[in-house]
């Protein structure tokens, strides 16, 4: 009887927000600066290692119009997303531990003025050696990063589930690889900016800023700031991009707002890309260590998995990395035993963070290329030794994680046949390749980084006199499109026309509090939040339009824009009056919608087990096409076809530019990202010689939507946005196998490392040549040396 | 930034004598090179002498044995200039692979052709150079790239120069002292500080291209990526056919010495047969021309290797896609 509303879930809906940001209308951070605001800059470390003896401040203190200096000593109150691992300050006190950090801070009355001040601190300090790869950091005597972790390893995690021995004793082949995968950054469009205003009569501070966790900024912001949470206003306005940049409250939101204290006034602050690159918080530079057993049929039998991340300097979210660099090797196929050792290594490089596909990346990399390489060996096709490990589903795997919906096969029968697999791979023609990976991730993390007792996720419906329906959200869109999803939603339940609604988002002043944008959460938990309040918004609207027709509720067809009475449909009211009778006696309504992860779902119970745990895994297979230039060395991604099981598609043209972000980003770790530090300093931070991939490389991507309806998504949504990125590299890498015959274990598959594995290999065919040419005596000889 | 003074001049002589008045000056086109490197302070000025708007800069004249093009001319409007399509295709092959198409909308030939050389020590921001304690060519001692050498090897990346070279092209020039005229070889030296040889105030006006009949000729540019990038190496040829013979052959590189140039000594293969002989002579002329230094974060080695790469197989494409 419901007719389907014009916008609701499941309708290729252009964002909500797009037309703003298309036309330039939208106003990021950095368009808010008020024009008299003093302007914030940050001086940084040149030592990647050293302690700091002296930071003399006075020149630039009586610097005319220069308003306030800070440094390490106006705040000893540390910061870090884990309760459990802060250990970094927003200006350093007693060492610097990285090229760029921040030492002090500057307000002044322009740019020059600020600019000149910088120039005028001076520094004292004793340089220690550099901890640049986790070798170093390992080494017996190695310097200590910070004084607590031995061997400078800030989280060992050493985890078996199943019987790895008994698996590998099972296997009839047994294969192990290193994988090498260098650091990447995010190369978010939008430059990190904040503008603090302070205001001394109240003690109020309001922070406008860049973050992917405007809850979590607030926090630590006033944690810094010593300053109760109740004083601290946080707001996010529009967000270029985040791929994990902001994921965590960061340095210069806290600086910026000791400044804005210092100053008793509005500070703005813009880091130019250099800054944001060197604030990164990127995906760390990893050593895999995986090793598979296999039956002859191509069933897993086992897998040992050995992880080093170099994790820079401080902890952020490290420890959550490295575990989940363990836990999601499960979950995507059915393996009976795994055992993980995971090190996460502190270094002098800017602090690693949760880039997307936070921690499964390089892991399902090595894991991807191994199975694919052992899939050769043993004579199998690379896509049916993947259905030979499919998961059952509903299941529980054997590190706790549930899954209990499961469109994998589906995913790979899709790219399969749109890639033409069966005739093409293995026959391409010289210098081309196929190759194909999956891939998985969460809904979610099903416990939040901070234990409250709260709901996973609040969202609020506001209605009132107008009739308008405000959808009060604290989910930061961050170019991902939750806004639009959260709209598409409430249209869905109430059936409204969409203009009637509209989404306030990110002012902790007016939206209620969310966790932020990160694993993957929004669309899942904010999602059945806005479902939830969206249906007891329907209720109190029945239930007043039966007052209205005076029927029993029951009898009230609700028709989004009118209600009816089933028996007698030309009997109904519009909107507007079940509207003006909800509000009757009450006055303006806020109903509140909430959403909490069942505790069955938050993971094992061994340390660190609510790692990878979520109510909803995505599943992803990709076909990549590829050609290679034996001259140059260089690779081109011809094609992709990507297919992911996103649960349900609340909007299925958002989820294929998902799906396509993801791939491309994929491509650019698999091809050409990596940064670069000679002598513990950052050589690439810019967009020159950090190569983000161009519209140029950019390939088709051809994406196929699998719609598993998981149980408990909204409509049977899950993520959409990680998971197929961890897939790529590796479906490159196997592409790039066929193309060249040649096994590449260390990403990006830059032109420079194919040239030179092609020329290794000639040099080795020809001493192979001349051997087999030499008198056998000589050959003697050789092998006595 | 210092603060800064930006004149419009009416004219091309007006241009040269605000040149000569103004405190540290600079012409500015289209700014593509010069901003970004005022931003990081490697290169200064206290005037930017406005050329953009000078309209016989920005001419296209196709004259009776040869093409001019004023230096002034985006190359936007460059590669879509039906007189440079049909004239000299590779010109257009080589434009159309300059940064990106935004970049072309506004970057000119001329300073195409005249963009500063570069070096990774040399192209970050003011910071950075501090904190690395600067180079030779701009506020250092010593080229970081090769400490013990007393010169420094900053890399010339223009893309236009090496496909100009091998059409033997000519440059106008008007300065202090008057025009004049010179082959574009003759415009750069072999030293990453100073790779152009003009005098103060000198103002490049023209380049002339002349005809091109019986030519082959293609660039090939390698980068990291499709787009926005310089040449990691770039290799111009051009060549004449005569039945299955090479009859004339000139090869240009950039992006692997501080000049982009011509490769010497290939007169030898003149009328020669493309056979294995004839690419190992040129492989070692190729060789023997490019010096690639650790300018970039791409190996030096990677490049020196595909320079030679690239040259045989676009002498190979152009000699079989000739006609007898």
């Amino acid at each position: 009887m419901n007719a389907k509303p014009t916008k609701g879930v499941g309708e290729r809906l252009p964002l909500v927000d797009g037309v703003e940001k298309v036309t330039g209308r939208a106003k990021y951070t950095a368009d808010l600066f008020p024009q008299d605001a003093l302007i914030g800059r940050i001086l940084r470390s040149p030592y990647p290692h050293a302690e700091l003896l002296e930071v003399d401040v006075s020149a630039a203190r009586a610097l005319p119009g220069v308003v306030a200096v800070l440094t390490g000593d106006d705040c000893d109150v540390p910061f870090g997303i884990l309760p459990i691992a802060q250990n970094e300050f927003p200006l350093a006190r007693d060492k610097v531990r990285y090229f760029g950090e921040p030492v002090a801070a500057v307000a002044a009355v322009d740019e020059q003025t600020a600019e000149q001040a910088l120039k005028l601190i001076r520094l004292r300090v004793r340089e220690l050696p550099i901890i640049e790869t986790p070798a170093q950091a390992r080494a017996a005597g190695a310097v200590l990063l910070h004084d607590n972790k031995a061997g400078n390893v800030e989280r060992a995690v050493h985890n078996e589930f199943g019987d790895a021995a008994a698996g590998f004793a099972a296997a009839d082949l047994i294969r192990e690889e290193t994988y090498h995968t260098a650091e990447v950054t995010h190369a978010q469009m939008e430059p990190h900016a904040a503008m603090a205003s302070y205001e001394p009569s109240r003690d109020h501070l309001t922070l406008h800023t860049v973050s992917m966790v405007p809850y979590y900024v607030h926090l630590r912001v006033a944690q810094c700031l010593g300053m109760d949470t109740s004083r601290v206003r946080v707001i996010k306005p529009y967000v270029g991009g985040g791929f994990g940049s902001r994921v965590e409250t960061l340095n210069f939101e806290i600086i910026v707002s000791l400044l804005a204290r210092a100053a008793g006034g509005t500070v703005r602050m813009q880091l130019t890309r250099e800054e944001s690159i060197l604030t990164h918080r990127g995906r760390p530079e990893s050593d895999t260590r995986m090793k598979i057993g296999m039956t002859r049929d191509g069933r897993v039998t086992a897998c040992e998995c050995e992880v080093v991340q170099r994790g820079g300097a401080y902890g952020g979210y490290g420890i959550i990395t490295i575990l989940y660099a363990g836990a999601l090797i499960n979950g995507l196929y059915d393996i009976p035993a795994v055992k993980y050792d995971g090190y996460r290594v502190y270094s002098n490089t800017p602090p690693c963070g949760a880039m997307r596909g936070h921690g499964t990346v390089n892991t399902r990399i090595a894991f991807e290329s191994l199975m694919t390489s052992m899939a050769g060996e043993l004579g199998l096709d690379p896509i049916e030794v993947r259905r030979r490990n499919m998961l059952p589903c509903p299941t529980e795997t054997i590190n706790g994680l549930r899954v209990e919906s499961y469109g994998l096969p589906e995913c790979l029968d899709k790219v399969e046949t749109a890639s033409g697999w069966r005739e093409r791979a293995g026959n391409m023609p010289k210098w081309k390749g196929l190759g194909m990976a999956c891939s998985h991730f969460v809904s979610g993390s099903a416990k939040p980084v901070h234990f409250t007792g709260q709901p996973h996720a609040t969202i609020v419906l506001k209605l009132d006199f107008d009739g308008g329906i405000t959808i009060l959200t604290g989910a930061a869109d961050i170019g991902q499109g939750c806004t639009t999803v959260v709209a598409q939603i409430v249209v869905e339940v109430l059936g409204v026309d969409f203009r009637r609604v509209r989404v306030i988002s990110n002012d902790s002043a007016l939206t209620p509090k969310d966790n932020g944008s990160y694993s993957s959460r929004v669309t899942f938990m904010v999602g059945n939040a806005c479902l939830d309040a969206a249906q007891q918004l329907k209720k109190i609207l029945v239930e007043a339009a039966a007052r209205r027709l005076e029927v029993a509720p029951e009898l009230v067809d609700c028709m989004g824009e009118s209600f009816h009475v089933a028996t007698d449909p030309d009997r109904s009211i519009d909107f507007g009056t079940a509207a003006a009778e909800a509000l009757v006696n009450t006055g303006t309504l806020h109903v509140k919608g909430t959403f909490t992860c069942p505790v069955e779902f938050q993971g094992g119970k061994h340390r660190g087990g609510a790692v990878g745990s979520t109510m909803g895994f995505s599943y992803a297979a990709q076909v990549v096409e590829v050609s290679v230039d034996p001259d140059t060395g260089q690779v081109t991604v011809d094609k992709v076809w990507a297919a992911l099981d996103c649960g349900f598609a609340i909007n299925p043209l958002s989820v294929e530019g998902q799906v396509q972000g993801a791939v491309w980003m994929g491509m650019g770790q698999g091809l050409c990202e990596q940064t670069r530090y000679e002598n513990g300093k950052h050589a690439s931070a810019n967009f020159l010689d950090y190569a983000v991939p161009t519209m140029a490389e950019s390939p088709p991507i051809e994406v196929f939507i699998v719609e598993s309806i998981d149980p408990n998504g909204p409509f049977g949504a899950k993520e959409a946005s990680e998971g197929p990125l961890s897939g790529f590299p590796a479906a490159l890498a196997a592409a790039v196998r066929e193309a060249t015959g040649l096994d590449f274990h260390d990403f990006p598959l830059t032109p420079e490392r194919i040239v030179e594995a092609l020329e290794a290999r000639e040099r080795a065919h020809r001493a192979a040549q001349r051997k087999s040419a030499k008198p056998a005596r000589e050959t003697v000889t050789e092998g006595a040396v | 930034m210092q603060p800064l003074a930006i004149l419009k001049p009416a004219s091309l002589s007006q241009a040269v004598t605000m040149h000569q008045a103004e405190p540290q000056p600079r012409y500015l086109a289209g700014g593509t090179d010069l901003v970004p490197n005022m931003r990081k302070n490697i290169q200064k000025a206290q005037t930017l002498i406005d050329i953009s708007g000078l309209a016989e800069l920005r001419e296209i004249r196709t004259e009776s044995q040869s093409l001019r093009i004023g230096a002034g001319v985006t190359l936007e409007a460059f590669c879509e200039a039906p007189a440079v399509r049909t004239h000299a295709p590779l010109l257009v092959q080589a434009a159309s692979q300059v940064a990106a198409a935004t970049h072309r909308a506004t970057a000119t030939v001329g300073g195409n052709l005249l963009q500063d050389t570069r070096c990774y020590f040399y192209n970050q921001s003011d910071w950075w150079r501090t904190a690395n304690e600067f180079c030779m060519k701009c506020e250092g001692d010593i080229c970081r790239v090769a400490p013990k050498s007393d010169r420094c090897y900053a890399c010339y990346s223009g893309d236009l120069a090496p496909a100009l070279l091998v059409l033997d092209a000519r440059i106008d020039i008007v300065g202090p002292t008057g025009t004049r005229q010179e082959p574009l070889a003759a415009l750069f030296a072999d030293d990453g500080m100073h790779h152009l040889k003009l005098a103060a105030g000198d103002l490049l006006v023209s380049v002339e291209v002349p005809a091109q009949a019986g030519w082959s000729a293609g660039y090939e540019k390698m980068r990291l990526r499709g787009a926005i990038d310089f040449p990691l190496a770039g290799v111009a040829v051009a060549l004449r056919r005569d039945g299955n013979r090479v009859a004339e052959l000139r090869v240009a590189c950039t992006g692997v010495n501080s000049y982009p140039g011509l490769v010497p000594g290939l007169e030898a293969l003149a009328g020669k047969v493309p056979d294995d002989a004839f690419y190992a002579t040129l492989d070692k002329a190729v060789r023997k021309e490019i010096q690639p230094m650790a300018s970039t974060l791409t190996a030096a080695g990677y490049r020196r290797r595909i320079v030679s790469a690239m040259a045989r197989r676009l002498v190979g494409k152009l000699f079989a896609a000739a006609c007898n």
